[in-house]
């Protein structure tokens, strides 16, 4: 596989164009040729797809695209470029694991085949959603940590510092990202769980500075846990993420690949967003050395990734890299129900059928797009674990059918979703137990249901 | 060839999405007589109308929009000369600046919310990606603009848009603008909070929104 200064080259040498002309000269005109030459066509009701024909097609559309339209890097206006050999080399050579976490906790991610009923998949719950409070915050992390089936934690961020939020690329900045780090590795301690990685890296750090600050080993972040480096979307390359590639391989720390490919943006309708989501998945490895991929295609105006769609494409880029690649995979939902309603329960599930079956690990997701702050609620995160165990005992086929009857439950109300409860309104927050009644009785009918349908969720 | 019919080829040009066909549809338009405002009227307009409700409905994406758009430009540098000759200029909808904020470097949303713009009639001038809050009120003040229309989608980014708004509250021109926010990591509860004139979820929306606020 080429080395990583040979990458960070391309940056430097390749093809001189406009931001605007990369797109409308190179990649979206790429993409459709490459989503016609492969055939590659959701029919617009399957939300799970069966056949692997179609599978690997999407694969090849995403070197094709790779090849032929290259990344874009803003800085220095410059088309990386790749050949297919190098991508070939980096598909062959993506790792196949990823090894997280110290002393009893450190276990291993792998990357998952579709339909493969056998296996456990990696176990990783939260989100960085906003937290008002340190206290909330806590015991938030101590309570997903403290779940028996976890096996990572994506963390919450908390901005304020006496007070006031921080803004971006501000000293402030620097102090919250390192802040959150400490209460978190504290929460996790608390749960009893101390090995237990964190792998969304820094939620409060939005520029490599703070990053790199918040990775100084006393506030608690390790080369063992994960750390984010994204994508812009699309295809974009820029310098941040390859300072933060630098640095986090000059530490051998976890990098997860992160790409955010929009429905409705550049890359257009449901094939598109297949074929870019498997491609930054490839070139994940290819550019930023990931040890695995966190993949969260989001709709470009609902700000969720739960419309069918967007589940098909989901899916289908699990397939086609769980069958051509390998590398391990989480994907982030964003959905539209608030924590707590039976509309996120819903969502949840259907994503969980159509992700896992087709070679996903489990990742619990945002309630609310990620917007309302302190909804991050333990317990809905430890019920949508449970429904991705539940579901990988299942084939995609036999969970298309029930991902058919679950969508109608939710379709129609992602425009304007059920709003949901915070973390104060669920538990008490002396005893941490859940308080609210209502709460604990729209999951257990949820649990009911999806029996009912034929996916049975036990309680871990 | 009847206007009607012209009206409906440059209607259709735009709804294809098709540079040449668009150009051509134009010159012949002209040819025959029609003014170059009413070619945009009541031809190039109608088009990118069906083209909006079209990008809304989710049936064509940001790639046809932004090539309606193009082909509408090139139109442009068709008939501006000529509807100056004419003196024929009409009222645009309204003059809007927009950008994300200072920290900010997403730029999809805010490209569409321009596109949306151009082809609805406003006159859009957009400042880019991590845009210094100066930068959007010397602006609006050099275009005499109507609207400013502020993107974030960074939680740690959200304060610049309130940034704006004291900023032009400090220059006592606060009343002079309409102020929009909008991107993914903003709700209405935090338009309101800041004291802008208004949320979107949408571009669809802003667009909408702004009709309203300039009519």
């Amino acid at each position: 596989m080429i080395d990583l200064i040979e990458v960070f080259d391309r940056a430097e040498t390749g093809p001189l164009i406009s931001e605007t002309d990369y797109y409308m000269k190179r990649y979206v005109p790429k993409l459709s040729e490459v989503i016609a030459r492969h055939k590659v066509k959701w029919d617009k009701q399957t939300i799970i797809n069966t056949d692997d024909t179609l599978t690997d097609a999407v694969f090849e559309a995403a070197v094709d695209l790779i090849a032929e339209a290259g990344a874009y890097c803003p800085e220095t206006n410059r088309v990386m470029q790749f050949s297919r050999d190098e991508i070939e080399v980096a598909c062959a050579q993506a790792p196949r694991g990823a090894t997280f976490g110290e002393g009893r906790e450190r276990k291993t991610m792998y990357g998952r085949r579709p339909d493969a009923t056998d296996d456990r998949p990696w176990v990783h719950v939260g989100g960085g959603i906003y937290t008002s409070d340190e206290q909330v915050y806590m015991v938030t992390v101590e309570k997903m940590a403290s779940f028996s089936i976890v096996d990572s934690v994506s963390v919450p961020s908390i901005l304020h510092l006496r007070g006031k939020d921080s803004r971006v690329r501000s000293p402030r900045e620097i102090l919250a990202a390192c802040k959150t780090v400490r209460l978190a590795r504290e929460g996790i301690r608390r749960s009893g769980r101390a090995g237990l990685p964190i792998i969304n890296g820094i939620s409060a750090a939005s520029q490599p500075a703070s990053m790199f600050a918040a990775s100084y080993p006393d506030f608690g972040l390790r080369p063992s846990d994960g750390f984010l480096i994204d994508f812009l979307s699309e295809m974009v390359v820029g310098y941040e993420a390859l300072q933060k590639v630098a640095f986090y391989n000059s530490i051998s720390a976890n990098i997860g690949s992160t790409s955010t490919p929009l429905f409705g943006g550049y890359a257009g309708g449901a094939e598109g967003v297949a074929v870019t989501a498997t491609a930054y998945m490839i070139m994940g490895n290819l550019v930023f050395r990931g040890s695995y991929h966190y993949n969260a295609p989001l709709h470009s105006k609902l700000h969720l990734s739960s419309t069918k769609p967007l589940i098909w494409a989901i899916a289908m880029s699990n397939a086609a890299i769980g069958r051509n690649m390998g590398y391990p995979m989480v994907n982030l939902p964003y959905l539209g129900g608030g924590s707590g309603t039976k509309q996120y329960h819903y969502e949840m599930a259907c994503y969980m059928l159509a992700v896992v079956t087709s070679g996903g690990n489990v990742f619990s997701g945002h309630p609310a797009m990620a917007v309302q702050s302190d909804s991050l609620v333990p317990d809905d995160h430890r019920f949508h674990a449970e429904i991705g165990l539940a579901a990988a005992k299942l084939t995609r086929a036999e969970a298309e059918p029930i991902a058919q009857k679950l969508f109608p439950l939710f379709g129609d109300k992602l425009k304007d979703p059920d709003k949901g409860l915070t973390f104060q309104e669920v538990y008490d927050m002396q005893t941490k137990r859940i308080v609210n009644a209502e709460y604990q009785k729209a999951m257990d009918e949820v649990r009911e249901e999806l029996a009912g349908m034929g996916l049975e969720v036990p309680v871990s | 060839m009847a206007d009607a019919d012209h009206f409906d080829k440059l209607k259709q040009a735009i709804i294809d999405q098709d540079e040449d066909e668009v150009l051509e549809a134009v010159n012949a338009a002209l040819a025959d007589g029609i003014g170059a405002k009413t070619v945009i009227d009541q031809g190039l307009l109608p088009g990118l109308n069906v083209i909006g409700e079209q990008f809304e409905d989710e049936e064509i994406f940001l790639p046809e929009l932004m090539q309606a758009a193009l082909a509408f430009q090139a139109a442009m540098t068709i008939l501006e000369p000529k509807i100056k000759e004419e003196g024929t200029a009409g009222e645009k909808k309204g003059v809007v600046v927009l950008g994300t904020v200072k920290g900010d470097l997403h730029s999809i949303g805010k490209n569409i919310l321009k596109l949306l713009y151009e082809t609805s009639g406003f006159e859009a001038h957009d400042l880019g990606i991590d845009v210094d809050l100066f930068s959007f009120i010397n602006k609006a003040k050099e275009v005499d603009a109507d609207i400013i229309a502020i993107s974030a989608l960074l939680t740690t980014t959200l304060v610049g848009q309130r940034d704006v708004i004291d900023a032009l509250k400090d220059a006592g021109e606060r009343d002079r603008y309409k102020v929009l926010v909008g991107g993914g990591a903003t709700t209405r509860e935090w338009a309101e909070s800041i004291g802008a004139d208004g949320w979107a979820a949408t571009a669809y929306e802003a667009v909408t929104l702004s009709t309203s606020l300039v009519s």
